[in-house]
């Protein structure tokens, strides 16, 4: 089973829950790095990236409390609770006058339910897979013989053997400015990109391709990530020019895949 | 002598509110100092537009608690702004060691810090009652 069939089981679970609980309006769930694990059919995928990036201050400054366990938030006509199960948040957003005990109770017990069955159908995807592309790759490699994508060994390949799955990252976009940088270039974390190296088995990627949850697509030239303070984030800069041509703005998601010759 | 008078009401009307703030923000500032003596509680953050008041037991989380405090603010906002929640009342961030919990009352934003364990609907009720 592999991460699409997981986030079909959780988004199906989501649905279905927000069908035997009216109450609920939107329901969704996500890691602490920023991935989007699944979400319900009436929540737009970009509304999900930006609630996903309003938490990163909480997130970040976490460790001062010793973790995020739950967030309520309390509105004159709604509530949002984000719970913690297991890595994952479970977003719910409920009306007014929700009962807030049998959504409790039907979110606490069906989620994890899921999960547990999920994880023992097969143990990896949701624990193993972060938006680094190191855990993705080595755990395919030992449980998984059909995807051996850093030990497709010597065999013929020499060149133009495409990746057998171009790895896809889902990254958050940040403004990248300046008198002097080029439009047509992006910038990732370098290990991110050495990463893709090694899968790749090319000595450099130039290239990369650079999908908006809408469906836009360009590609664009790309290097490291040169400021410290963006690594590590799971962050794209990203210059205006591109932004625009894909309509996307900071703080929303994107994937990114390599270009590989 | 007309000129005069004009003066003299432009001034009334800009330092009643004013004064009405300042006493607002005391009594605010009175009741967190005695929010502070709750058990469990460990300090609170109230902000303003002009002002700003401090108070948390262990200096060395005023920044990394003041950051949090903001963040909680903001996405509130954003979560109120995209899932249309109306006024947000309350933002409480469930922390496994320490519990944050943010209201906003008459532009006033106050975060009140806790252990797990407190009692953050006493504060909730002492808060909105002001």
């Amino acid at each position: 089973m592999d991460d699409e069939v997981y986030s079909f089981a959780l988004k199906n679970t989501l649905n279905e829950i927000q069908n035997i609980c009216p109450d609920i309006k939107n329901s969704f769930m996500f890691k602490e790095e920023g991935e989007i694990v699944a979400a319900d059919e009436k929540t737009p995928e970009k509304v999900v990236a930006h609630v996903m990036d309003s938490f990163d201050g909480i997130f970040e400054k976490a460790d001062a409390i010793g973790g995020v366990e739950g967030i309520t938030l309390e509105g004159s006509k709604g509530r949002v609770t984000i719970s913690c199960m297991n890595d994952l948040y479970l977003v719910t957003v409920t009306s007014r006058k929700a009962d807030l005990n049998y959504v409790n109770t039907v979110t606490q017990v069906l989620i994890p339910t899921i999960l547990r069955l999920l994880e023992k159908i097969h143990p990896s995807p949701l624990k193993n897979k972060t938006p680094s592309l190191k855990v993705e790759t080595k755990t395919p490699v030992a449980e998984e013989p059909e995807e051996p994508l850093t030990e497709e060994p010597e065999e013929t390949l020499e060149t133009e053997t495409p990746l057998p799955q171009p790895p896809v990252n889902q990254l958050i976009i940040e403004n990248l400015g300046g008198l002097l940088v080029p439009s047509d270039t992006v910038r990732i974390d370098s290990e991110t990109l050495s990463q893709w190296k090694e899968l790749s088995e090319s000595t450099k990627i130039e290239q990369v391709e650079v999908e908006t949850f809408d469906g836009k697509t360009t590609r664009c030239k790309v290097k490291p990530i040169k400021d410290s303070k963006y690594e590590g984030k799971g962050i794209i800069r990203m210059p205006e020019k591109i932004q625009l041509d894909l309509e996307v703005r900071k703080g929303e998601l994107v994937r990114v895949k390599p270009l590989v010759d | 002598m007309a000129r005069k008078k004009k003066t003299v009401q432009e001034v009334a009307a800009v330092t009643e509110p004013l004064a009405v703030e300042e006493s607002h923000m005391n009594n605010l500032r009175a009741n967190l100092e005695e929010i502070k003596t709750f058990d469990g509680v460990i300090g609170y953050i109230l902000r303003n537009s002009t002002s700003a008041a401090i108070d948390l037991k262990d200096p060395t989380k005023i920044i990394d608690y003041a950051i949090l405090s903001s963040s909680a603010f903001d996405a509130g906002e954003v979560l109120s702004e995209d899932f249309d929640l109306g006024n947000v009342k309350s933002i409480i961030v469930d922390g496994k060691d320490v519990k944050v919990v943010s209201l906003t009352v008459s532009d006033n934003r106050i975060s009140v810090f806790m252990d797990k364990e407190a009692n953050c609907e006493k504060v909730l009720r002492k808060l909105h009652g002001l």
